[in-house]
């Protein structure tokens, strides 16, 4: 049997292990008193739950919140990130601002926000983009002030003009940033988005995972938990296809992929 | 330096160090067994140089590794001393070829060197002592508070070696050890080897493919042949005296031994 | 390959310096203080004279902040909020080095385990607070709880990833010269995997800072989180506004101190890198 093969069954096995501690400890452990559903009874209304309609149209309010953010994050990120590392001084002025926001995460701004603008999508997307741009403006500034001087000055030599040295030299030397930067961003807008109903109020499948809360739905509020899980590793899945698709051609990017 | 034997005529009334009889190695792969070393025997004294040389591709790492306990023997045996060696042996060390990666880049050059003596049963006094005499015999003495990485190529290889000298090895065991280093550093670092010999009188086994290297080291080239690798030869390094990179290599003995060295590999590639 | 590489390198190192040599450094120092200076004056002059409720002036906001740090009330709560983040991020970083040092050297566990471990890493960790909430209830052990978990897994992924990439040569070393285990753990296994761990801990950082919020505006009453949101709910902007203001100061504090330690710890790491860039 291949090695691949084993681990594949091995893995499958220690799921199956989860899925019975589990069980077991809702029906006979310390557990057993608490309202946790057993596993069965929260995979059950799991599937029960997939084939509502209901159930899907939260999903996608979620994913089109995260989406919509991620990509005006990008578009945002990348704005600012050309205009940063283009010049020394934008990127000395902008610096300790930059490393001040950096770090805070959007949910701190989440109470004058949803004040603002109400527990809309709008207000979803709002936080993605504050959840993400920063992110992705720096990884940009810093593939546009890594791009190589000489092959800019070569370009410049050909009679380029600034606009065509930008999107022909500068962009395709800082894609492997950006390319990196999405890809860290893109989980970080699903739990964005998850955040933005839960605790906004917004569409989505926070806001129907706070109503089974609300509701005392045990076995609802373990189904929308277990679902979240799996959308979260589609996410992941398919921001890192995205990625590969976009950037294999990029020895950089094969060399850190090999 | 006159007292330690230099010649290979001496070491024959010292003491067998490291003993090799019928080792055999074989790789068990899906497609079958590959015999790697097969029936390999030689024995090293006290205080002598051997290196092993032959084609590329013949094992000869591997053969370190048994040595070394790092990887199981098939069959027949090696003995330290006289214990059979079926794990990394107490009176062994290594150098490794990858100077870069054997030594640890968060441990300074000292700590590096202290690295190994800590469970040996020394007071830390003692430790000190030795990790300093140790750094000092490979001319390293005022790096000791470096760390790997702000050191050259050569100079970090020297820090590996002091690591081994500091053990205080029965056997020091190098892996071509002078492979990656300009060619100054080599006659700088293959003389050094010597110095170490003489000094702790270490006994000292080097794989090289530098046949020029092997000549100039050594006491006894022993020459693999082609895999599975056997003992073609065992060509005893007779030049009176202490060696020099200048006048030894010059000397027409050397010149004939370097090609009838090269004729034996040249047959059994 | 390297050989060639070189004069195009340095040439490139050249046009950068002459490029940063273009602006004076007083000019850039300057840019660097006066740009934050002026956002933020901007910011007190735009708002001075505001009547809009949602942006009051800032000098009331700071005014508020001034007062709120004078009632022990508003301590406890700073108190409350810090006090959980710190140790269940401790808790999480020891937890998760201890179990990553066994998934890591275990093959057959990391194999049994990781397909679960990845699937609770994707659960956004916000989601995780309401069912800790409803197996809990609304005390303290809730916060405890989701923060550690939500610190936890970042940590445990990149322990498990950082002690499985050693080295094989460092592998070798150790067992020639025969170090102990316990040698090998310190001195070998967990300086090589330090850095991938630490930036598993900052991961985890602020993965802990955002669900400590979230814990506490999830129905707690104590916490800056939970001052925060009850001033949005009652419409006491100027409480939301200082309460926004300190919690993002923090979430910049823990980060900044992090990386403080972060850079002790990796030392010998950072100025090897740095050496190997300006090679």
């Amino acid at each position: 049997m291949s090695t691949t093969v084993r681990r594949f069954l091995v893995g499958c096995f220690g799921v199956l292990l989860a899925i019975a501690v589990w069980q077991l400890a809702s029906m006979i452990g310390p557990l057993a008193e608490s309202p946790m559903p057993s596993a069965g009874e929260a995979i059950t209304t799991m599937l029960q739950l997939l084939t509502t309609v209901d159930l899907w149209l939260s999903t996608l309010d979620t994913l089109v919140i995260a989406v919509v953010g991620l990509l005006a994050a990008i578009v945002v990120g990348v704005a600012l990130g050309i205009a940063i590392g283009s010049s020394p001084l934008v990127m000395h002025a902008t610096r300790v601002i930059v490393e001040f926001f950096k770090p805070i995460p959007p949910i701190v701004v989440l109470p004058i926000v949803v004040l603002v603008l109400g527990p809309t999508p709008f207000m979803g997307i709002f936080l993605v983009i504050i959840g993400c741009t920063i992110a992705i403006a720096i990884q940009t500034s810093a593939g546009v002030f890594d791009t190589d001087p000489v092959r800019k000055a070569t370009g410049e030599t050909f009679g380029l003009s600034r606009a065509e040295v930008l999107r022909r030299i500068v962009l395709p030397s800082a894609l492997p940033y950006i390319g990196t930067a999405v890809r860290v961003a893109a989980p970080t807008s699903l739990i964005v988005a998850v955040v933005a109903g839960l605790l906004g109020g917004g569409p989505g499948l926070g806001q129907s995972l706070l109503q089974a809360q609300l509701a005392g739905n045990q076995p609802e509020l373990f189904a929308y938990v277990l679902i979240l899980g799996l959308l979260g590793l589609v996410f992941q899945g398919v921001s890192s296809l995205v990625e590969r698709r976009v950037l294999h051609w990029h020895p950089q990017f094969r060399k850190e992929n090999p | 330096m006159t007292s330690t034997p230099s010649t290979a005529g001496h070491s024959d009334e010292r003491p067998v160090r490291l003993d090799v009889s019928g080792l055999k190695k074989t790789y068990t792969t899906k497609k079958g067994d590959v015999p790697v070393i097969d029936d390999l025997t030689f024995d090293l004294r006290q205080g002598e140089i051997a290196c092993i040389v032959g084609p590329s591709g013949t094992g000869k790492t591997t053969l370190l590794k048994c040595l070394a306990g790092l990887q199981p023997i098939t069959s027949g045996q090696a003995t330290i001393d006289g214990h059979v060696i079926d794990g990394p042996p107490e009176e062994l060390a290594l150098v490794f070829q990858e100077y870069t990666r054997s030594l640890m880049p968060w441990l300074s050059v000292e700590r590096n060197v202290e690295l190994p003596l800590r469970h040996l049963s020394l007071s830390a006094e003692e430790r000190r002592q030795r990790a300093a005499s140790s750094l000092e015999a490979v001319g390293m003495a005022e790096a000791a508070s470096k760390y790997p990485w702000q050191l050259s190529g050569g100079m970090q290889q020297r820090v590996a070696i002091a690591r081994a000298v500091a053990y205080r090895p029965g056997v020091l065991i190098m892996d071509e050890p002078f492979a990656s280093v300009d060619a100054q550093t080599r006659f700088e670092l293959e003389d050094l080897c010597l110095r170490i010999r003489e000094q702790f009188d270490m006994t000292i086994l080097v794989v090289t493919h530098d046949i020029d290297e092997s000549v100039y080291l050594s006491n006894r080239v022993i020459v693999l042949g082609q895999r599975p690798a056997k003992v073609t030869d065992v060509i005893p390094i007779d030049f009176d005296g202490p060696r020099d990179q200048l006048t030894t290599r010059a000397l027409p003995r050397f010149a004939q031994l370097r090609s009838e060295i090269f004729e034996l590999i040249r047959k059994a590639g | 390959m390297t050989t060639i590489q070189k004069p195009l390198r340095s040439r490139t190192r050249q046009a950068r310096r002459q490029r940063a040599a273009r602006s004076p450094r007083w000019l850039l120092i300057g840019a660097e203080v006066g740009l934050p200076v002026i956002l933020i004056a901007a910011w007190w002059f735009a708002s001075a004279g505001s009547t809009n409720i949602f942006f009051p002036p800032l000098q009331t906001i700071l005014a508020r902040l001034w007062q709120l740090t004078q009632t022990s009330e508003f301590l406890i709560d700073i108190g409350s909020s810090l006090g959980n983040l710190v140790a269940s991020f401790v808790i999480a970083c020891l937890l998760g080095v201890l179990l990553g040092l066994a998934l890591g050297t275990s093959r057959f566990l990391s194999w049994l385990l990781e397909p679960v471990i990845h699937f609770f890493r994707a659960i956004p960790p916000v989601a995780l607070v309401p069912i800790f909430v409803s197996l809990l209830g609304f005390e303290n052990e809730t916060r405890i709880l989701s923060i550690t978990v939500a610190a936890l897994f970042p940590v445990l992924i990149s322990t498990i990833d950082g002690v499985r990439a050693n080295d094989e040569t460092l592998d070798m070393v150790s067992r020639v010269y025969r170090l102990t285990w316990s040698e090998r753990l310190f001195e070998v296994v967990l300086p090589a995997a330090a850095p991938r761990i630490l930036s598993g801990m900052q991961v985890g950082l602020i993965a802990a800072f955002v669900v400590m919020i979230a814990s506490e505006m999830l129905g707690s009453s104590t916490g800056l989180g939970a001052k925060t949101l009850l001033a949005q709910q009652t419409f006491t902007i100027a409480d939301m506004w200082a309460g926004i203001l300190l919690l993002g100061i923090f979430g910049y504090l823990a980060t900044f101190l992090f990386e403080l330690f972060r850079r002790r710890v990796l030392r010998w790491y950072i100025a090897a890198q740095q050496q190997e860039r300006q090679l």
